[in-house]
């Protein structure tokens, strides 16, 4: 008997089939990875096992009985928990109270607060949580929030655990730690479905594969029968070319960082950077690798003039100090920057394309400060064509675009100001794999126009293939820096987990 | 897709229907006629049909007041804020204004008629007086707009809290004010200003000054937010702050725009309220405007979320909120005002209400769920009694042949047909599920 079986689901959306006659078994106790592009139906699909969506046409068959899901509460009676991408947790709340969220336990009509925090502990010390149950969940790292997540997936004795991409926002060690959870989970015999991206670990983790494209099944594998250049290919449907370096040379030194340091009032470590110095060339991809918290993201924010206050040292761009108090006169310098979280810090989720495109670049389009609608939407138009975003039009709402051309959006957005320098944060989290090789292809394009980009990710391997140089931060300080050819996974590991040491 | 269609597509790109006027503006305008028609029937002296030309100057003013200061509303909660303090800020502007103009002319002000020809005349305050007042009191406004603007980004307050605090604040202030000035120039503390100066009461009294005030102001707003680059920072900010801020847009100097504006525009009303009464009474004057303001803002269109919004929209919410509250007062001949309120109330959930079912997130919602749904049907019926018990006193004292209707009976029959109706309705779809 399986665990699910999937019996031809179809669910429409209005203008879209997101799921089109998806039929598929996951069995008992294995560790199943759906593989797909964004917008292939791996969350719808996942959605509809959850019971988030209740109407869609054909059969779910959960533990040999026929589900009709009214809503989640009825997938977790029949033993299904899932794990979103974006957590569902109360930030103000106790863990324990995150954990039992919806269904405290009471004691003469109060709440039991003891009992609750008493069985958050025993699942946490299971869990490996170096955290309290009384902790806020706020204020905890998003990979602990995840644990919680689990903590209550574990407490609700569910015997099929939904993960949809955990460890997009994780560090390489709690990814390690997570595999840790994983492998306890399943030797009690829970049955897992894994949504990512990340091939290494789909086929670390996976006893099956399954592929879908267009909402449709492609092709369920077993993972010794298969390679991750297969599954790709069958994601795309086409073969991905790696990006080629070669023939870049690099230019003068267009930005120059000399001991930056950023304070930290009221933390232990008293800095969130620390003596930070590098030079960066014309055309050249410097990569900043480190764990989350490590003041990657801090980093790009003091040259941005982006950070909450200003950074000490000194910033040279073309040989002359600058200190930028607003990202407006970063911008007028010829820096630009691509924040980390697109829909957050990036996109105007009311606007269209081209208002999107166009928002750090008005006053190009505009005589005396009127806008010139001709002149915007030509300006638009021609980065639509230049970084070949897939959208209906211009005027398209933003939304309606998949995460790699909102984000060609947005730095199609920033190549408008003409930029000499490009900080790019993490540009290619929630992209999928062929919206990533479009990325590094124009990555390239741009050094070529002699753009110097500065960029960092939660992905080594993108790092490795993609820059000329990569620095390492650990707890706000520089602890290695590679050439390309001499930077290795394992090295870039080892210098961004090692200590800062006294300061 | 050919490249035709693109440019098409590309020429507009905020989003425009037919003759610029987006779905829910076209359904809004559709309301309007059919309250207008409504009321012109129910009327028993039918206004609207037997004296139309009056009857829409009339409303068209009404409106022009309502919309001035709505228009700043709209500006604010475009830029994702909010401004609770217009009501407040009309009674302080007219305050300060007739506060500068017993300053400015005290004698005249003292003794505001002479005989002329053995008749009663007004003595006249002069343009130079005049001139000076109001551009003080437009000053003030923006002064006002300051305040609001640093204690939300410098101070850090929530726009809520800064102008709730000015909202209680500013009407104490022009109470205050009033009594010192009268105090201390008219030697009689007094809690209001009288002004009779006939070209400063022009102003007001003219059915085409304030419109032409409002249309000035509405058609500068409507070109600032859609044509220039600080009307899309507006909405940029409006939408997505961060965002804003790190695309290089100095979200400070927008949201001081937005604030300065929610405040001129309110000192251009209570300018013309005071006009318009002959009198500066701070206790009174533009009591709980603000929220008429933000009502019109958001049944034409406006999200309290930010972003979003239109004058277009803002000025027929405006149209809609007055021609219902005259069609009322059409129809109750007496007392109408008391309803005021009510009406209000009522007309901003159905309209919010309805622009949200027409998305598909409110359209599968239920509308009456569980035993709270259950409770709220009985309110709802009760509230309908109540009001029908109240409207056929009304209906019986004024409507001929009318005279007859029990207001108690037809009350209770009315709230038990809702109630049994809303019932139905809730049966219905959870029976569906």
């Amino acid at each position: 008997m399986h665990a699910i079986s999937i019996r031809g689901v179809t669910k429409r959306f209005p203008g879209v089939v997101a799921l089109d006659d998806v039929s598929l078994d996951i069995e008992r106790g294995e560790l199943h990875s759906i593989c797909g592009e964004n917008g292939a139906g791996k969350s719808t699909l996942m959605k509809v096992l959850s019971g988030v969506l209740t109407e869609f046409e054909g059969q779910l068959w959960v533990g040999g009985r026929l589900a009709r899901f009214r809503g989640t509460r009825d997938a977790e009676s029949a033993g299904i928990s899932i794990i979103h991408q974006e957590l569902n947790l109360v930030d103000q709340l106790s863990v324990a109270a995150n954990v039992f969220l919806g269904r405290e336990p009471t004691r003469f009509g109060m709440l039991a607060e003891r009992r609750m925090e008493d069985a958050t502990r025993e699942l946490l010390a299971e869990l490996e949580c170096g955290f309290d149950a009384r902790c806020r969940a706020g204020e905890l790292r998003v990979g602990d929030q995840q644990l919680i997540e689990i903590a209550k997936a574990v407490s609700l004795r569910s015997d099929i655990l939904i993960m949809d991409e955990p460890t997009s926002a994780l560090t390489e060690a709690e990814v390690e730690r997570l595999v840790r959870v994983i492998e306890r989970l399943r030797g009690r015999g829970v049955t897992i479905l894994y949504i990512s991206h990340k091939m290494d670990e789909v086929f670390r983790l996976s006893d099956r594969i399954t592929v879908l494209r267009d909402g449709r099944w492609v092709a369920t594998k077993r993972r010794s029968e298969t390679s991750p250049r297969e599954i790709t290919h069958l994601m795309v449907g086409r073969d991905i070319e790696s990006a080629s370096e070669s023939g870049r040379t690099l230019g003068d030194v267009v930005l120059e960082v000399r001991g930056l340091s950023l304070p930290w009032p009221g933390h232990a470590r008293g800095w969130r950077l620390r003596d930070i110095g590098f030079q960066l060339r014309r055309g050249e991809i410097l990569g900043i690798a480190g764990l989350m918290g490590a003041g990657r993201t801090e980093l790009l924010e003091c040259l941005f003039g982006a950070g909450p206050e200003p950074p000490r040292g000194q910033i040279l761009l073309n040989d002359r100090t600058v200190r930028f108090r607003h990202p407006s006169e970063a911008r007028r310098a010829g820096i630009a920057m691509v924040t980390e979280d697109r829909k957050r810090l990036g996109l105007f989720p009311r606007m269209t394309v081209g208002e999107n495109i166009t928002i750090c670049n008005l006053r190009e389009a505009a005589r005396a400060t009127v806008l010139s609608r001709r002149r915007e939407a030509s300006m638009a138009r021609d980065t639509v064509d230049r970084l070949a975003v897939r959208t209906p039009s211009i005027g398209a709402p933003i939304t309606a675009l998949s995460g790699g051309n909102q984000q060609k959006c947005l730095i199609g957005r920033w190549l408008l100001t003409k930029p000499q320098v490009l900080l790019l944060d993490d540009p290619t989290r929630g992209v999928d794999v062929g919206a990533k090789a479009e990325l590094y292809r124009l990555m390239d394009q741009l050094c070529r126009e002699r753009i110097g980009i500065l960029l960092t990710s939660s992905e080594l391997p993108e790092l490795l293939t993609v820059c000329d140089r990569i620095l390492v931060l650990s707890e706000g300080r520089m602890t290695a820096e590679f050439a390309r050819g001499e930077a290795t996974e394992q090295a870039i590991m080892e210098a961004a987990t090692r200590g800062a040491g006294p300061t | 897709m050919s490249a035709v269609e693109r440019d098409r597509a590309g020429d507009r790109p905020g989003r425009r229907g037919w003759l610029g006027f987006q779905p829910n503006e076209w359904l809004l305008a559709c309301a309007i006629l059919v309250v207008l028609v409504g009321a012109s029937v129910a009327d028993v002296n039918h206004t609207y049909w037997m004296n139309p030309r009056l009857s829409a100057l009339d409303i068209a003013r009404q409106t022009a007041f309502l919309g001035i200061f709505a228009l700043g509303a709209a500006v604010v909660i475009i830029a994702g804020g909010i401004d609770l303090s217009a009501g407040s800020m009309i009674a302080f502007s007219g305050t300060m204004c007739a506060t500068f103009l017993v300053l400015l002319a005290p004698e005249v002000m003292r003794n505001p008629h002479e005989l002329i020809d053995g008749k009663l005349v007004a003595r006249p305050l002069g343009a130079a007086v005049i001139t000076l007042a109001v551009s003080g009191t437009i000053l003030i406004g923006f002064l006002v707009g300051t305040l609001h603007t640093w204690l939300i980004t410098a101070v850090g307050l929530p726009p809520f809290i800064a102008t709730l605090a000015t909202l209680v604040g500013l009407r104490s202030l022009s109470r205050a004010v009033c009594e010192s000035v009268t105090q201390s120039v008219f030697q009689a503390k007094s809690t209001q200003i009288q002004i009779f100066d006939p070209t400063f009461r022009y102003l007001a009294t003219s059915v085409w000054i304030p419109m032409l005030i409002f249309v000035v102001l509405a058609v500068a707003i409507g070109v600032l937010l859609r044509r220039t680059v600080v009307g899309r920072h507006l909405y940029a900010l409006g939408g997505n702050e961060q965002a804003a801020r790190l695309s290089g847009i100095h979200t400070s100097s927008v949201k001081w725009l937005a604030y300065s504006l929610g405040a001129v525009t309110s000192a251009v009303a209570g300018i013309l309220y005071i006009g318009d009464q002959s009198v500066a009474d701070p206790q009174t004057l533009g009591r709980g405007y603000e929220l008429n303001a933000i009502a019109a803002a958001v049944v034409g269109g406006c999200s309290l979320q930010g972003g979003i919004g239109t004058v277009s929209g803002t000025f027929l919410g405006a149209l809609f909120l007055r021609c219902v509250i005259d069609g009322i007062a059409k129809i109750i001949k007496t007392g109408a005002d008391i309803y005021e309120g009510q009406i209000v109330g009522v007309v901003v959930v159905i309209a919010v209400a309805f622009s949200q079912w027409r998305t598909a997130a409110g359209r599968g919602r239920q509308a009456f769920p569980g035993v709270m749904g259950g409770v709220a049907v009985v309110t709802l019926g009760l509230l309908a009694a109540v009001l029908a018990m109240l409207m056929t006193e009304q209906i019986a004292r004024f409507v001929p042949g009318a005279q007859s209707l029990d207001p108690r009976g037809t009350g209770v029959a009315f709230g038990l047909i809702v109630a049994i109706g809303l019932a139905g309705w809730k049966f219905a779809q959870e029976t569906r599920r």
